[in-house]
């Protein structure tokens, strides 16, 4: 495969074709947000923080998931492309429920960093019913509490794709969505061992190792 | 203000369970005359040329389509028609389906030897299952004829989701997975189902093909319009008098089609293409319907003065929301927020932030959503609060003078008068 010449908030880049907009920014010192992407996996395409404007397109592309093609003008920082990331994270944030939604000190959490970084502050959306689920402890390993999940589906992508377990999926549909193991049964220590990669791959506090006693 | 029908022409004229009727009035003959008389490529140059284009929404040149995945290098390709049908008010395809099977088998016959198809499926909603026997007989009457040695075709009835129609989700449900639409690029006439090069076409879309074949192309793009040619099959409901499936030639207006044969009365808006359509107001009822201005999946749902537009638009969002996959954010959380909004200003509980709220995500929506489903659900939203933005006010302003009443601030300040 050849290269192709991109351009990229005005600068002129040459990449390897087949790269994605968002490698191609990357390896050139541009960042674009993501949440949902882990590097060297397919990607999910699911959070949309990491759109882009891409010129002669009528809406905005996906950078981790979109090949680059020759001549193709991107935008990653324009100020519609600002104001569409803003909402998608002000919605993020607004369907969650926990003590991190008022926790100044969730620095933790990629969703936060990137509240604070595009200067989001406390949601002025509401929704009927967030998502509440009661923790769970039933795990030795993990400890899931789901009300703080934001569907980034990168603990399933690495149960499935990367450790090959496949004890995570999505459950329901729509807004109701959440991952659940098995038909959303409690996840047992006989279901899932100590490879503890979901955890190191959730970008909020949704999946976390248990206190130990 | 007539019809013109094409695709509709043997309905109703044949015996949708005797495959001996369609012949006795021309069926098959343009697939025989593709199959002995035409390459795969000049199948394909014809249908290009006549500027045929997918019924089912989009409105992409349905030879171009073909050519690429004629082109694609793949050990195995596939040919899907949508039957899903689940836009809502849009009832055409069923129409076809029940009465002119065959004339849909032969397109599909036809778009086989184009593209190169050994397998292809009838992907029919759900609550079509009546359909179901009636398509696998034809299927089965038209492989005795031996029209069907080069491509089998079976019928795979999906499991009740509006979003599999989309193609990459139909796809999905098909391969076994969840029923959620995949990103774009790589489309699927180069990697499609089972990662293979696939077409997938609307119902309407095949149909035309024997037509096109038969007749040919320069016959065909002097229907329409100059993006649009030959003509559509619309489904008209609501408050019309004649509701039901009408076929006109694409460029015909609004007006001949929801007043002239539907007979509408007392219009106040219409409604084209479904939940996700454009609202239009009875103002602008001379507008011609193609693809250069509304169309969609070709469903008019015609409002009289007595609805109320902010409800049509509520009921819309209600169904969106219901049938989003939850794959990607914007939709996901976005028609959730909507609907909440419109809970709202039903309830009297609405503020003047909703309307900046309901045009932010609106926005949003439609340029960073995955797919087709939560680009569109931007639309019925950002037409209603171009065209009946005074609605919004009266419910806001309707709000404020319940929150005051309740609260108990008209009588403090009538005893004030006092
Ligand atoms: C949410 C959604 C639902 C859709 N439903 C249908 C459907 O029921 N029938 C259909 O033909 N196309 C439907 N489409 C359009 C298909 O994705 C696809 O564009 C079409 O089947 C292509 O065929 P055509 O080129 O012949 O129109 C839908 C699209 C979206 C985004
Ligand atoms: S649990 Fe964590 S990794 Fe898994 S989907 Fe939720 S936020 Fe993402
Ligand atoms: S836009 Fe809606 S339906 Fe489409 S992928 Fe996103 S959540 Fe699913
Ligand atoms: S990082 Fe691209 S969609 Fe999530």
């Amino acid at each position: 495969m050849g290269n192709v010449n991109v351009n990229i908030d005005g600068r002129k880049i040459r990449v390897r074709e087949g790269s994605t907009i968002l490698e191609a920014a990357t390896a050139n010192g541009i960042t674009i947000p993501t949440l949902c992407h882990i590097k060297g996996q397919v990607p999910s395409g699911v959070c949309r923080v990491c759109v882009v404007e891409v010129e002669g397109s009528k809406t905005m592309m996906g950078a981790c998931h979109t090949p680059v093609a020759e001549g193709m003008v991107i935008h990653s920082k324009s100020p519609k492309v600002i104001a569409v990331r803003k909402v998608i994270v002000e919605l993020l944030l607004t369907a969650h429920t926990g003590d991190c939604v008022n926790d100044s000190n969730a620095e933790n959490c990629a969703l936060h960093n990137l509240a604070s970084d595009y200067e989001v502050g406390a949601p002025h959306f509401n929704v009927r019913n967030p998502r509440f689920y009661p923790a769970e402890e039933s795990n030795p390993y993990v400890k899931r509490d789901m009300s703080k999940c934001i569907l980034c589906r990168k603990c399933v992508k690495v149960c499935g794709e990367v450790v090959r377990k496949d004890v995570l999926s999505i459950g329901y549909r729509g807004f109701k969505s959440k991952v659940v193991s098995g038909f959303d049964e409690a996840l047992t220590a006989e279901a899932c061992r100590d490879c503890l990669k979901c955890i190191e791959h959730c970008p909020t506090g949704a999946l976390s190792a248990p206190a130990r006693v | 203000m007539a019809e013109k029908r094409i695709v509709l022409s043997k309905c109703g004229s044949i015996d949708p369970q005797d495959i001996g009727t369609y012949i006795a009035k021309g069926g098959f003959s343009a697939f025989i005359k593709a199959r002995d008389k035409m390459k795969p490529q000049a199948i394909i140059a014809e249908v290009k040329k006549s500027g045929l284009t997918g019924r089912g929404g989009a409105g992409f040149n349905t030879g171009l389509k073909w050519e690429l995945a004629r082109n694609a290098k793949a050990k195995a390709k596939y040919l899907l028609c949508n039957a899903d049908e689940g836009e809502v008010g849009t009832f055409k395809d069923k129409y076809i389906l029940s009465n002119d099977p065959f004339g849909l088998i032969e397109g599909m016959c036809i778009a086989g030897l184009a593209i190169g198809a050994q397998q292809a499926f009838i992907y029919l909603r759900n609550e079509y299952h009546f359909l179901y026997d009636p398509l696998v007989r034809a299927v089965g009457q038209v492989r005795e004829k031996g029209y069907l040695k080069h491509m089998d075709i079976q019928v795979f009835e999906g499991a009740g989701a509006y979003i599999c129609g989309e193609e990459s989700a139909l796809m999905n449900s098909i391969e076994g997975m969840r029923g959620e639409s995949r990103y774009k690029p790589p489309y699927p006439p180069t990697r499609g189902l089972w990662g293979l090069p696939t077409i997938i076409n609307n119902v309407e879309t095949l149909m035309n093909v024997p037509h096109i074949i038969n007749n040919g192309a320069a016959w065909f793009s002097a229907i329409g319009t100059g993006r649009s040619k030959g003509t559509k099959v619309f489904s008209v409901s609501g408050d019309v008098s004649r509701p039901g499936v009408y076929e006109l030639e694409m460029g015909s207006t609004l007006r001949e089609l929801v007043v002239g044969l539907a007979g509408a009365d007392d219009l106040k808006a219409v409604q084209i293409g479904g939940a996700t359509g454009n609202i239009l107001p009875a103002s602008m009822l001379n507008t011609p319907l193609s693809h250069e201005t509304y169309l969609g999946s070709g469903a008019v749902v015609a409002l009289n003065s007595g609805r109320d537009i902010i409800d049509v638009v509520q009921n819309d969002m209600h169904f969106l929301n219901d049938e989003s996959c939850g794959k990607c954010t914007p939709c996901r959380e976005g028609t959730e927020v909507m609907l909440e909004i419109f809970g709202r200003l039903a309830r009297g509980e609405g503020h003047e932030g909703d309307i900046n709220s309901l045009d932010a995500l609106a926005r949003t929506m439609a340029v960073s959503s995955l797919c087709g489903l939560g680009q569109a659900a931007a639309v019925p939203v950002l037409d209603s609060l171009r065209y009946f933005y005074n609605d919004y006010i009266d419910r806001i302003n309707q709000s404020h003078f319940l929150r005051s009443y309740l609260s108990g601030e008209l009588f403090k300040s009538e005893e004030g008068i006092r």
